[in-house]
């Protein structure tokens, strides 16, 4: 028997073996529904009591108490990403030592209610998702806003959202009045339709890519399955069909990656704020109304408003010789936001055709519902009289009253940071329309309405004025197209043959995974905010054996550097094997249903606090004095470990008290402003305008920020559980060399100099500041040398550069 | 050892022990213990992962490859934009005879629109060297070296799009956040030279590819691996001592570090996290000597710059030149992957600073081949002359080919994912031979067409790797370069 035989076995393609596999693979633990194992006999953190009786099973002693100030260190920086002030580290240690647990437990809950507790927590969270703000893939486009997300996630850590409510929101947040939670869905990388050319199977390759990127996201971040897996074939070691992948993504086929306004509850401030703006904006217009049609600049779109008129026919008439326009609708008095125009109303669009030079430009691209680059481009021939124009044919008769024209909508307003901003590839236009009796009429002349009408109403031009401003503040604090997924019509789906959409086969009804009891009672007919729904009922059912023991695996990771399974997006039966199972499956039955007074269901806090209370978490790191040291997997003391990008960054900030610790908004920009095909450029990675956390600093895939990159930040491309800990020069030349280090020694520098002036005292105060320590007697003494010969700044750089600073004790 | 050493999946295997005991499935004489073993972890192709064993301590330590290899070294010398084949060197003498017709089976629509009417080769094709290989006038100097090379004319890639073409290439896959081949190849085989990065991207002067840094990216795999990116302008960033420091600042910096540093190991004796980044600092130290000296070209003789064209021609020529110079001398130090680039993104506008040519191909390729032709034929020359070639692999690739008839009737040629050339040189391989053939036109591989994987797969089984068993574990999956493809092109090993 050849190997490859054997494996053939395992792999499920032996008679035999298929079925001993499958009831295996059903099986397998994490597919089991979380059963609250008995706690092991003693009193205490439960944590303890589980780590403990395997740490007595394998005789393996534990160490002392970790030293107040290490303590304090390493649970700021788990909670909150910041290390401790140093006036807090006094008040601590004073605390400490008259009454240590009393004193610990505030400061764990203070930290819990630190607003910076959200940041770092939304940090991991943006990590498992590869959250960022470019699409990745051609050009590499920003995404307008996708921080409206960002900050919907520091907001729940911070409220403590109940787990189960937060997953709701990320994946029906639309029906829930939390319309920029869906950031979520549309986190990973995409490749837009326009960039993959115009073979129509490139572009059906390209829209099964990007639900891959959203089935991963789900799988890994809320499953801990990797469901990428079964996109072309059966999963090899999980019990997962190519028939389930394809009936999940059905419960998804109504996303596509890009903006749409997101929907916010009443009590939403944005909601509160664009409802004031909106009644300003009747207001400037009903000044216009009594004196003509008139004109508003959105900025992404002009609009066209007159009187009411009945109309079977709508001309436009443009001036300019050439146009572009990607989109142009038609609005009545009646439904104001039904678009009359569009071709799948039955609206029936021609125009001059030997104006257009390229097929791929014709005159049914501007009302095919499309925004962007596939536009209508006419243009006239030279030294002709003749102009562009659009006739628009109604299936019947239409009150209309406004019309609204676009160049390029959507790069409008689903991206920024570009040299070549889309203006209006159009100037002045006439309106006319056809009445039921057949006849034409003019409604409307831009031309006539600027130079006609506003320049000599004076009144008119500071409505016209009044109204670009308020257009422009609405964009700004209402609620506007934000890249948190935009929502098309779910297609039926079929399960694609070897992953490809060239081959599709049977059609599956939207489900989750059939050996996780995934029936969600759903058909192709129903729409996909109700799949959506369903879908999230069940993966946050307690019945699910997934959802809680995923999380309180995380929670695990982020607390104690390792996860009890180590491979975090993957609990299948390729993943590794939990190494205290009943301890993963009490916390899980915990979080879901809190067995202790106080703990509400699904509390991400509570189940921190709880680890952190525990004798394991606040053990010495110290290593075993000799022989052998034990696996830290089993906790015996608290595995020490480098600290990541953000916390070396925000702390330097915060060590030269330059950090601006305002919460959530707009992320600070260190790359230029590019051509669309560029790639970015990385301009200003260390001035004042980058003084904010780095969890604001703008996520760019493909873009290496040239200091913090080279510490292991993502690169946000694949979903992964975790960060990988590299050691390299460049991470050592960056800390040492580049400005951000170089200025902020000196910020610190000057900062102690200032706090506690010169000499010995501001060397202590620079070791206060980066290590939260005063220096020993030898220390001192080098530190006095190399301060008195080469600066104060340079005893900063090197502390900077200590494994001390980089190292959680 | 740790739970995290052990690879989930062999992991997994070792749990199915009793699964094979409860069906009672008989095992015969095979090895079971080697099957199961724990260090042994299974992937897809039903081999066994070899996973190096990486010293955190010193992740570039040189490790042994899977077998005795051809080549210890490779030099990439990468083309973003798509070269034409028909237009370089994929003799298609039929392209003459229906030029200006359209014959059926062409497709209405390709990546950018209609298609136009058979267009023969813009440049004439000459016979070369004793192999008589038909090249084009467009790169006389590489053409004069077919002798040399391996030409792969059959090549076919997924997507006719540039920065998932160059994501394919580079890294395995057309999608984002993959390893790059230099990150497996170091990563698989650390470096001979602890003083120089284990891989250098050097990027061409203007500006960084399409996919920018995921050619050259680390992807999901530990950051050590990503290719450090300099090229003989631009230093890598931050590596030289900020201008107002004086050496002894420095010194005094590094002294003080290391003694605080020092102090804070006796409370952790034995970690090595702690102590791999002392070791950091002292490598980054070695690597601000090491890296200007091998980018300072200025000593090379004159007959060297003129033979690379450091005097001559464009200025962007004289800039690609210098960097071929600094690759031949990475090479020289030991530097296991050096990744040459051959233009940038499109930044500057259609064709112009790659080799794209939508339209005006002759003006935009002849722009592109003057930059590269002499410069490249000199570096391979040279690497050749110094004996260098015994022991390095010289790749020089793109991500696609181009169409044999026009684009929409322009001027220029729209991509082609089904047929495109590429070609090897150096240890390991044929010399003077051509693998695989295009149809008539150079639209579709068809004989002995060769995949990507194929082709990723061949490189490193010259380097020594089998691509089956380097693997990494991510996401539920062994992953590998060449995904669950590819098969070694043992044709063209010499």
């Amino acid at each position: 028997m050849n190997r490859l035989y054997f494996f053939s076995l395992f792999l499920g393609l032996h008679p035999m073996g298929l079925v001993a596999a499958e009831q295996e693979a059903a099986d397998h633990w994490s597919f089991q529904m979380v059963k609250r194992p008995v706690l092991p006999e003693g009193q205490g953190n439960p944590v303890d009591a589980f780590l403990g009786r395997r740490l007595q099973q394998e005789a393996v002693p534990v160490n002392g108490p970790a030293d107040s100030r290490s303590l304090i260190r390493r649970v700021s920086v788990v909670l909150t990403g910041l290390p401790p002030q140093p006036a807090r580290v006094k008040a601590f240690e004073r605390e400490f030592s008259a009454e240590a647990d009393k004193a610990y437990m505030a400061l764990v809950d203070e930290l819990l209610a630190s607003p910076h507790f959200g940041e770092r927590w939304a940090q991991h969270w943006l990590d498992t998702i590869r959250w960022a703000e470019t699409n990745g893939s051609e050009s590499n486009l920003y995404r307008k806003l996708a921080w409206v997300y960002r900050d919907y996630v520091i907001r729940s850590f911070n409220e403590d959202k109940p787990y189960d409510h937060f997953v709701r929101e990320q994946l029906a947040g639309d029906a829930m009045g939390a319309g920029d939670a869906t950031g979520f869905l549309v986190a990973g990388p995409h490749v837009p339709a326009a960039t993959v050319g115009q073979q129509a199977t490139a572009i059906r390759q390209a829209r099964a890519d990007r639900m891959d990127e959203i089935m991963q996201t789900v799988g890994a971040s809320l499953m801990g399955i990797t469901i990428g897996c079964a996109r072309c074939h059966d999963h090899k070691f999980d019990p997962l069909s190519i028939e389930d992948y394809y009936a999940m993504s059905a419960v998804f086929q109504d996303i596509e990656f890009g903006s749409r306004n997101p929907e916010f509850s009443d009590e939403h401030p944005r909601k509160k704020r664009s409802a004031e703006l909106w009644g300003q904006v009747a207001g400037q217009r009903r000044i216009l109304q009594q004196t003509g049609p008139w004109q508003e600049d959105w900025g992404g779109y002009r609009e066209l408003h007159f009187s009411p008129v009945d109309a079977v026919a709508v001309r436009i008439s443009f001036k300019s010789p050439s146009v572009g326009i990607d989109e142009l609708e038609v609005f009545g008095p009646g439904k104001v936001n039904l678009n009359l125009a569009l071709a799948s109303r039955g609206t029936k669009v021609s125009g001059p055709e030997e104006m257009v030079q390229d097929g791929r430009n014709r005159i049914t691209r501007i009302n095919d519902g499309e925004y962007g680059t596939m536009a209508w481009r006419a243009r006239a021939p030279n030294k002709s009289e003749e102009r562009p124009w659009a006739l628009l044919n109604f299936d019947r008769a239409q009150r209309i009253n406004r019309l609204r024209i676009s160049s390029n909508r959507e790069y409008y307003f689903e991206t920024d940071y570009l040299t070549t901003k889309p203006g209006f590839s159009f100037t002045n236009f006439e309106v006319e329309v056809q009445g039921k009796d057949g006849k034409w009429k003019k409604v409307a002349s831009t031309w006539w309405i600027e130079n006609g009408l506003n320049k000599k109403q004076p009144a008119r031009a500071a409505a016209v004025k009044k109204l670009k401003q308020l257009a422009y503040a609405l964009a700004e604090e209402g609620p506007r197209p934000s890249f948190v997924g935009r929502f098309i019509k779910p297609k039926i789906t079929r399960v694609l043959h070897r992953g490809s959409p060239e081959n599709p086969a049977q059609e599956v009804m939207p489900s989750a995974p059939e050996i996780l009891s995934g029936d969600l009672s759903l058909t192709s007919a129903n729409s996909g905010r109700k799949r959506r729904s369903r879908f999230a009922d069940w993966v946050t059912d307690p019945k699910n054996p997934l959802t809680a023991r995923v999380m309180i695996n995380r929670i695990w990771h982020h607390v104690f550097g390792a996860g009890i399974v180590v491979t975090g997006n993957d609990f299948g039966a390729a993943g590794a094997l939990p190494t205290h199972p009943e301890l993963l499956d009490w916390l899980a039955a915990e979080f879901m249903k809190p067995g202790r007074g106080n703990s509400r269901a699904w509390s991400v806090k509570d189940m921190i606090r709880l680890l952190v209370h525990s004798d394991a978490f606040k053990r010495s790191s110290a290593p075993r004095a000799q022989g052998l040291q034990p696996d830290d997997a089993l906790l015996w003391r608290y595995p020490p470990r480098r600290i990541e990008a953000e916390v070396i960054r925000d702390g330097i900030l915060q060590a030269s008290g330059r950090l601006d610790d305002s919460i959530g908004g707009r992320s600070y920009r260190i790359h230029n402003v590019k051509k669309t095909y560029a790639q970015w450029q990385v301009v200003d990675n260390h001035g004042p305008g980058t003084w904010r956390r780095m969890i604001y600093q703008e996520r760019m895939r493909r873009v290496d920020d040239r200091i913090f990159t080279a510490f292991d930040f993502p690169d946000c491309g694949q979903v992964r559980a975790k960060r990988p800990v590299s050691t390299t020069p460049l991470q050592a030349l960056n800390l040492m060399n580049s400005p951000f280090a170089v200025e902020q020694a000196d910020y610190i520098a000057e900062r102690a100099r200032r706090e506690s002036g010169e000499g010995e005292a501001a060397v202590r105060r620079c070791f206060q500041l980066l290590l939260c320590r005063r220096p020993n007697a030898d220390e001192l003494r080098e530190c006095m040398q190399v301060a008195g010969e080469h600066g104060l700044n340079f005893v900063c750089r090197a502390l900077m550069n200590s494994n001390e600073f980089a190292f959680l004790p | 050892m740790s739970a995290e050493k052990i690879s989930p999946i062999g992991r997994g295997l070792l749990n199915r022990r009793d699964f094979m005991r409860n069906t009672g499935f008989a095992l015969g004489g095979l090895g079971l213990a080697d099957l199961l073993s724990a260090e042994d972890p299974v992937n897809f192709s039903g081999k066994s992962s070899i996973r190096p064993d990486i010293d955190p301590g010193n992740p570039y330590a040189p490790r042994p490859p899977h077998f005795v290899p051809a080549a210890k070294q490779v030099l990439v010398i990468y083309c973003p934009g798509a070269v034409s084949h028909v237009d370089t060197f994929d003799y298609k003498p039929q392209l003459e005879k229906l030029h200006g017709q359209k014959p059926p089976n062409i497709p209405a629509v390709t990546f950018e629109g209609p298609s136009g009417n058979i267009a023969k080769p813009f440049w004439e094709f000459k016979p070369r060297g004793q192999s008589g290989k038909m090249t084009s006038e467009l790169l006389p100097r590489l053409g004069a070296m077919a002798d040399d090379f391996c030409f792969f004319h059959a090549l076919h890639t997924q997507t006719s799009a540039h920065p998932q073409g160059e994501n394919f290439f580079n890294s395995g896959f057309t999608m984002e956040g993959f390893p790059s081949f230099g990150a497996w190849t170091t990563y698989a085989l650390g470096t001979e030279n602890a003083d120089l990065p284990a891989f250098v991207a050097i990027n061409d002067p203007r500006g960084l590819a399409r996919s920018g840094k995921n050619n050259f990216g680390s992807g999901f795999l530990p950051a050590s691996f990503q290719g450090t990116d300099f090229n003989s302008r631009n230093p890598p960033a931050n590596l030289n001592r900020p201008v107002n420091f004086t050496a002894a600042d420095d010194k005094a910096t590094v002294d003080l570090l290391q003694r605080l540093n020092g102090r804070h190991l006796e409370r952790f004796p034995g970690d090595s996290n702690l102590a791999a980044r002392i070791a950091s600092y002292e490598l980054a130290g070695k690597m601000q000597t090491s890296v200007p000296e091998v980018m300072d070209i200025s000593n090379e003789p004159a007959a060297i710059h003129r033979e690379y064209g450091t005097d001559q021609g464009s200025n962007l020529k004289k800039e690609y030149a210098k960097n071929c110079i600094l690759a031949r001398r990475l090479i020289e130090k030991g530097v296991r992957v050096v990744q040459l680039f051959n233009g940038s993104d499109p930044s500057g506008g259609n064709g112009i600073t790659n080799w794209d040519s939508h339209s005006n191909i002759l003006k935009t390729h002849a722009m592109q081949a003057e930059i590269m032709d002499q410069p490249t034929a000199a570096l391979i020359h040279d690497l050749k002359r110094r004996g260098l070639l015994e022991d390095t692999l010289v790749v020089w690739a793109t991500e696609f080919g181009r169409m044999p008839f026009l684009q929409g009737n322009g001027t220029g040629r729209d991509h082609n994912p089904d047929a495109f050339t590429c070609l090897l040189s150096g240890a390991g391989v044929k010399k003077g031979f051509s693998h695989g053939e295009s149809d008539e036109f150079g639209f579709k591989a068809v004989k002995n067409s060769t995949s990507v994987y194929d082709f990723n797969a061949t490189i490193l089984h010259l380097m020594g790797l089998d691509h089956e068993r380097l693997t990494y574990y991510h996401n539920g999956l062994e992953r590998r370069l060449t995904n669950v493809h590819g098969h070694v092109v043992k044709e063209v090993l010499a």
